[in-house]
């Protein structure tokens, strides 16, 4: 196959995805997964391989898996030019509403829209946490690595890091 | 209202370093949900926008396509150097870290089927979701005395945790209601 024409038809379509992505980039995988095992530039098991490396690791996340699928599809170039489509199209889109939106600060419109915005993301983003805990949960454990990450992080200003480290250290060591 | 140039940075200029690294830090730390040390970076450590501003921008990214946390990015350093601000700060976000996923990445790939590390990530990820559930609760605290806020972020709440919608259609459906409530709560202010 040729590795240069298959990566920029991945790119190409990650293209279009990335800039369709509405709430965020998990919601388009499905059709990722699709599109590349169909054509057989990655097996199912690879790609559920991709997505739980990509969890684990530090950064950027679904631009860490698109690279994979990338990387496996065309090299490194391959690599390169999927995280290109998956990050740049939507950063230019970021980067031109924000400016109208800065434009229009101090109209009054705009500050009762913000009003009323502001605290149903903040209900989506509590209810992330809650589809991820409710994900992570294998029993009552689990449930109380949450519960005390939740106060931990609201009640003291620690360090999240340590709050991880001692989740994955409880979880090694067979509190799970 | 507590909005532009109140915090701190009005009289002396973020320097793009302070951009590449603090998005850097952002990045690197931010395993299991981004959102958290993009708060807390942005928010708590640098001030570079307050608890109010930042729900806003997250509202903003949210209602567009792409990486929410990416659109955070874009945004602060729109907000504080324009547009060489906004790439600086994407660099700063994407790639040392992304370099070092990819090889890291690669490597494990190779090596796949890693046995005792399952239990060590269900732990991460348990402790994961109360990070970003804390994050959500301490982003609430302002809006505390508003009673129409919280029931409007609980429905937000509800609405994506129980119903299975996507998250579109939730925010189309609520969003035109409390911009209503607010906007009459805007006018009995006065």
């Amino acid at each position: 196959m040729n590795n240069s024409s298959a990566s920029l038809i991945l790119a190409a379509h990650l293209a279009v995805l990335s800039s369709l992505s509405f709430g965020g980039f998990p919601t388009v995988l499905p059709d990722v997964h699709d599109f590349t095992v169909a054509r057989g530039w990655v097996t199912d098991q690879e790609f559920a391989n991709f997505f739980a490396v990509s969890q684990i690791m530090p950064g950027p996340n679904m631009i860490l898996m698109m690279s994979f699928i990338g990387l496996k599809v065309g090299g490194i170039a391959g690599a390169a030019a999927s995280a290109l489509a998956t990050f740049g199209p939507p950063c230019a889109m970021y980067y031109l509403s924000y400016r109208l939106w800065d434009r229009f600060r101090e109209m009054p419109w705009q500050r009762i829209v913000r009003r009323g915005l502001a605290p149903l993301t903040i209900g989506l983003v509590i209810a992330g946490g809650y589809v991820m805990a409710r994900s992570a949960a294998v029993g009552w454990q689990s449930a109380a690595i949450t519960a005390a990450a939740v106060v931990m992080m609201f009640a003291r200003r620690l360090n999240p890091l340590w709050i991880l480290t001692a989740g994955g250290a409880l979880g090694g060591l067979g509190f799970l | 209202m507590p909005m532009r140039g109140e915090n701190g940075g009005s009289g002396e200029r973020v320097t793009l370093s302070a951009l590449f690294l603090g998005f850097l830090k952002v990045s690197l730390c931010g395993f299991g949900g981004g959102l958290v040390w993009a708060r807390r970076v942005v928010v708590e450590q640098k001030r570079w926008m307050n608890e109010q501003e930042f729900a806003e921008t997250l509202t903003l990214c949210q209602l567009m396509p792409g990486p929410n946390i990416v659109g955070i990015t874009v945004c602060v350093g729109a907000k504080l150097r324009g547009a060489i601000g906004a790439t600086i700060a994407v660099a700063g976000f994407i790639l040392l870290p992304w370099s070092v996923g990819l090889s890291l990445g690669g490597f494990l790939l190779q090596h796949a089927e890693i046995g005792g590390v399952r239990n060590i990530l269900g732990g991460l990820s348990a402790a994961a979701a109360g990070l970003l559930i804390g994050t959500g609760l301490r982003l609430l605290v302002p809006y505390r005395s508003r009673y129409t806020a919280l029931l409007f972020a609980g429905l937000a709440f509800a609405g994506m945790a129980f119903t299975r919608l996507p998250l579109p259609i939730v925010l189309l459906a609520l969003a035109p209601i409390s911009i209503a409530v607010a906007r009459i709560e805007d006018a009995r202010a006065r």
